[in-house]
């Protein structure tokens, strides 16, 4: 009996002592599949007014006529995010949806500006289809070359004095995201404040 | 009923357990004196002054406790002392969370965490079995298997603190 019990009882501590390890080892995974699903941002390309600028200042007709101010002091105190689209884009299509929900959604302070260069006729379906012609969606080669749009979807958060608080290549709803959290954390990109972050970490560590 | 005591082979993996961690403690504490300083300035409970000279007190004492906890004749004084060193340390962790100051490393653990009521828990718990390993022991012959209870418990101890240490820091610094 006495003999059964201890070898019970030593089989019972390899199996503690085996199972603390894979809790160890889950505990790591982890920690590996956090640094892996870190919180991406929009791509900073490099081109264009940098965050802290000034927004380049224009004064634009939107695809129904009215009259569209992009960048400069609000007059409402509200921030503008400037999106950059073109009918020949799917990613830009597939984020309408997505713009339309913050547009709406973030109402209170943020206004939501269109943009696209190009011809008015190739423009056509997609203002059909996506509603754009009751929102301010300015068709202007002036404003494209302003802010130095290179690739698209590209975003620009510009705040309510007219400096740009954020910009950067969009790919999807998270990186749009992205331009408010930098602006919230007051960084350029959320790269930025990633990187920072993991030296401030190592600094510590 | 008799004075509460505990098992020997209880209290020897208690002491063991607990040496390890004090040992671990005193080491990351001495190795670098400078940044464990700046950490200790950031509870604003001392002066700046005196920060270093109390992390090397800190670190050496609980070098000392750590040795003690092993050392069977000081054993008991040695876990009556960290039961101490570890409800002063809740208690500065409660201070400066009663001031709303918790957004500094606590310089505690495994991994760099803010301080938070779940640090004040692990040191009250890990004092309360410090309390326990400073009760008299039952007379007892430790035997083979002891050993084994508490190789097995100590390593157990250790790797199980080990993985709940880096979960809770994972989880202060994902909130």
């Amino acid at each position: 009996m006495m003999q059964a019990l201890l070898v019970s009882n030593a089989l019972l501590w390899i199996a503690v002592l085996a199972l603390s390890l894979v809790v160890v080892a889950l505990v790591r995974q982890i920690g590996v599949l956090h640094a892996r699903i870190a919180p991406v941002g929009a791509l900073d390309t490099g081109a264009g007014p940098r965050p802290g600028d000034a927004a380049p200042e224009l004064l634009v007709e939107d695809w129904s006529g009215r009259r569209v101010r992009v960048g400069g002091a609000s007059e409402d105190s509200r921030s503008t995010l400037l999106f950059f689209l073109s009918p020949r884009c799917p990613v830009c299509k597939s984020l309408l949806p997505a713009l339309d929900a913050i547009a709406e959604q973030e109402r209170a302070w943020l206004r939501v500006v269109w943009a696209s260069d190009g011809a008015r006729a190739e423009h056509a379906p997609l203002v059909a289809e996506h509603d754009l012609a009751s929102r301010p969606f300015v068709l202007s080669t002036p404003l494209a070359l302003a802010y130095r749009v290179g690739q698209l979807p590209f975003a620009v958060l510009i705040d309510a004095a007219g400096a740009v608080r954020a910009a950067g290549l969009v790919n999807t709803r998270e990186h749009l995201e992205s331009l408010f959290e930098a602006q919230a954390l007051g960084v350029p990109n959320l790269q930025t404040w990633l990187t920072e972050r993991s030296d401030r970490r190592r600094a510590a560590g | 009923m008799s004075a509460p005591a505990v098992d020997p082979a209880v209290h020897a993996w208690l002491c063991a357990s607990l040496g390890l961690l004090f040992a671990f403690a005193s080491a990351h504490k001495l190795r670098a004196p400078r940044a464990f300083a700046a950490q200790l300035a950031e509870y604003r409970l001392v002066p700046d002054a005196a920060s270093l000279p109390l992390g090397f007190a800190l670190g050496a004492g609980e070098l000392a406790l750590a040795l003690a906890l092993c050392t069977p004749a000081l054993s008991r004084a040695a876990a009556l002392g960290a039961a101490l060193l570890l409800a002063l340390y809740a208690g500065a962790i409660s201070i400066d969370l009663a001031r709303g100051l918790d957004d500094f490393d606590c310089g505690c653990g495994l991994a760099p965490r803010p301080l938070g009521p779940g640090l004040v828990a692990r040191n009250g718990l890990l004092a309360a079995g410090a309390l326990v390993a400073a009760l008299p022991a039952l007379p007892r012959a430790l035997g083979a298997v002891d050993a084994l209870t508490i190789a097995a418990g100590t390593l157990c101890f250790a790797l199980l603190f080990a993985a709940a240490d880096t979960l809770a820091a994972r989880r202060a610094s994902a909130a």
